[in-house]
């Protein structure tokens, strides 16, 4: 079947308003920061942009606040994101299983991701606090620790009880993209694989997973994307402290623009941190591309 | 349908009228359009400013705008309802103005957004409509607050000040007179926690976040120590006597004074502490008062300044809320004029007395009126009086953020407190000389 010119300028031009809209809500923010990282803009010169070269830039390479909350973004990413796969796979193994009451457990298992972030995190906040929350008092009950843990004023555990936090929230989006995925696989490949002697951890290895793969590269893509830019958990359950040790990019972006007016620095950070996430997702779609292909 | 057989009844309706009384009916309602329509849209139009206040206090701003509305009938105040939280409002505020043409008119701000609004030029100077003698009644640290630069651009409203809170019975069981100095308040909290009396000694803000810097000011300044020097631009962040400050609240948790979570507590954490009568000391706002009168420490509390230094006075960290004009406002005469109204003695007056917040007027603190309501209020004016800013500096949030980090990593023992205050005061300088 081949389209000819005609169609293909119909095509251009039906797709021309979406493609209009995209670039201005897409392309012309970024674009703009890039061009404002090249200028100081900032109370200094009283809001006015001043060319300064790469400035910014070579401020940022010696801005430790900028390295450390890459390094914590990229650490609360990362075992996140690998948390949630796993335990998202697994509840979606189980819910995938015919048992009584899955219908109301399926809709219990989404509750936490409906639940507005800010709200959860202040709960989650509380559920870590050191004197009333509800962990110490477990722990306390179980008789592994005297006197209550400063979850949230220690550096390493404010990073854990974050995690946590975000773990419970979005696990359920893993699981509903993998359930979704695991009820089209059709019975009758296990069927066929069990006559031929198959175990089923051999079934699991041999059809499940490489039927799930793209479905869950793209649930990694979301998450990977979505968790790199994490601002409302954080800014309300530690604020980016104790010590800076749990802020991210996106709240050191967001106190350079809106706080301290920088605008200049603040899109030079936006540029970089901009390109770090186009590489990752670079990577993750090239790994999308191989697999399909490899099914 | 319904509106076409409306029409159809009005029109009937009107038919059985005489054509001359017809035309007689169409001229009274056109004269009646122009007199009340159409001529008051020349002659006086009301004028409409408008303003952005945290939703949590609008309601107490309604008795007084409706005063208002009733003295100057050609001038509405519109009441758009934000967040109840500061730091939403100043991003409000914030980016209404950096898109320009901001809606805003009057600006409803917290003492520490003078700087960067004004230096960002978002204000209008108002030191010529605010005579020496007028400032002179309110207090001074609340109008050196409104300053940037030796101008004026915040009118005080109400006023805000950290104080210490102590739990006048325990003391007074165990024969003690209310701390005077850090030492002191830390051996009377051992001596009180030794005998089981109470689980804490001393509770205090120690998040990483704007109240930790608000709170350091007053140890600071309580050890004879500084911050930034807003003329000289100096810092005085890694000096001995800033040192030993942050060493003051190191020993507070290394003592088992505070619990080991102060490091994660804004104002609502400590203040549950307190009220649940779990703690001998509290620092806060005044705010803490009428909200522990209702807890179960009632009549059991008393206040006073802050603890210092030997041979140091006593600071208390300025804060509170005034009324700016915005640049972009069409109206400032009329906003002027609202801000007389609001911050006159009568207006706060009511305004106390239906919140319990603190007054920017010193008379206030000792009228019969209130005091009847508040019998502490002649003490607070004690608190109030002795209050330090924090620098006003354009650069204030990023150098704050610097403090609070550098102490978050001393308080909770990432670093020493020589090592932290060493970097955090070179940061700062680095910081003042960049801009």
């Amino acid at each position: 079947m081949t389209i000819n010119k005609q169609e293909k300028i119909t095509g251009w031009l039906l797709l021309f308003p979406a493609l209009l809209i995209l670039a201005s809500v897409f392309i012309y923010p970024i674009a703009r920061a890039f061009w404002l990282s090249w200028f100081a803009e900032n109370l200094g010169t009283q809001l006015e942009p001043v060319f300064t070269g790469l400035t910014n830039y070579q401020r940022m390479l010696g801005d430790g606040r900028f390295w450390q909350s890459l390094f914590n973004t990229s650490i609360f990413t990362l075992i996140s994101v690998v948390i949630e796969l796993l335990l998202g796979l697994v509840i979606a193994l189980v819910l995938n299983k015919s048992f009584f009451g899955r219908g109301i457990v399926r809709t219990i298992a989404i509750i936490p991701w409906a639940l507005p972030t800010a709200v959860m995190g202040l709960a989650w906040a509380w559920v870590f606090n050191d004197q009333y929350g509800i962990v110490n008092d477990i722990l306390q009950r179980l008789g592994f620790i005297d006197t209550g843990i400063s979850w949230l004023g220690t550096p390493t555990l404010a990073m854990a009880a974050l995690i946590v936090a975000d773990v419970w929230k979005t696990t359920p989006f893993i699981s509903i993209i993998l359930l979704a995925r695991l009820q089209s696989i059709s019975q009758d490949l296990y069927e066929a694989h069990t006559i031929d002697g198959a175990s089923p951890w051999q079934s699991f290895q041999q059809i499940t997973l490489p039927l799930l793969m793209p479905q869950i590269l793209i649930a990694l893509l979301f998450r990977f994307a979505q968790s790199f830019g994490v601002f409302d958990l954080v800014q309300v359950m530690t604020g980016g402290g104790p010590a800076g040790s749990t802020e991210t990019v996106s709240i050191y972006i967001y106190s350079t623009v809106m706080r301290y007016l920088d605008f200049g620095y603040g899109a030079a950070l936006v540029v970089v941190t901009f390109l770090l996430l186009v590489l990752a997702v670079a990577i993750t779609f090239w790994l999308l591309d191989r697999v399909r292909s490899y099914t | 349908m319904f509106i076409f057989r409306l029409f159809t009844k009005i029109k009937k309706y009107l038919a059985t009228f005489s054509r001359i009384s017809r035309f007689t009916l169409l001229l009274t309602a056109t004269v009646l359009g122009i007199q009340f329509g159409i001529l008051p849209a020349f002659t006086q139009e009301p004028i409409t400013i408008k303003t952005l206040i945290r939703a949590d206090e609008v309601p107490q701003f309604q008795p007084l705008v409706k005063q208002f509305t009733q003295q100057n009938p050609g001038i509405n105040l519109e009441i758009v309802e934000a967040p109840n939280d500061s730091n939403q409002v100043e991003d409000l505020y914030t980016s209404s103005f950096l898109l320009g043409n901001s809606p805003y008119d009057l600006v409803y701000m917290d003492i520490v957004w003078t700087s960067k609004f004004a230096a960002a030029g978002w204000l209008r100077d108002v030191s010529a409509r605010f005579s020496k003698a007028e400032a002179s009644n309110f207090l001074a640290g609340d109008v050196q607050g409104g300053m940037y630069q030796d101008k004026l651009y915040r009118i005080p409203f109400r006023s805000d000040a950290g104080m210490l809170y102590y739990r006048q019975d325990l003391l007074k069981q165990e024969g003690y007179e209310p701390p005077e100095t850090f030492s002191e308040l830390i051996q009377i909290s051992q001596d009180l926690q030794q005998k089981g009396l109470a689980e804490w000694g001393y509770v205090w803000q120690g998040k990483q976040y704007e109240g930790l810097a608000a709170m350091f000011v007053e140890i600071l300044q309580g050890n004879g120590a500084f911050w930034v020097d807003a003329d000289t631009l100096e810092v005085g962040l890694e000096q001995p006597e800033a040192i030993e400050a942050v060493k003051f609240l190191r020993t507070t948790i290394e003592k088992r004074i505070a619990p080991p979570g102060v490091t994660t507590y804004a104002e609502e954490e400590s203040r549950l502490l307190f009220e649940n009568g779990k703690v001998v000391f509290l620092r806060n706002w005044p705010y803490v008062y009428s909200s522990a009168l209702t807890s179960s420490v009632a009549g059991k509390f008393g206040i006073k300044p802050m603890v210092h230094g030997i041979g140091q006075e006593s600071a208390a960290c300025q804060g509170g809320w005034g009324l700016g004009i915005s640049t972009s406002s069409k109206h400032p005469d009329a906003v002027w004029k609202m801000i007389e109204f609001l911050s006159s003695e009568n207006s706060q007056r009511e305004f106390i007395l239906e919140t319990g917040f603190v007054p920017s007027r010193k008379s206030l603190f000792n009228d019969p009126e209130i005091v009847a309501k508040y019998d502490y209020y002649p003490k607070l004016l004690s608190v109030v009086e002795g209050s330090t800013l924090r620098p006003p500096i354009s650069q204030y949030a990023q150098a704050s953020d610097i403090l609070q980090r550098y102490l978050s990593a001393a308080l909770t023992d990432e670093m020493s407190p020589e090592g932290a205050m060493k970097a955090a005061a070179a940061e700062t300088r680095r910081l003042l000389k960049n801009n």
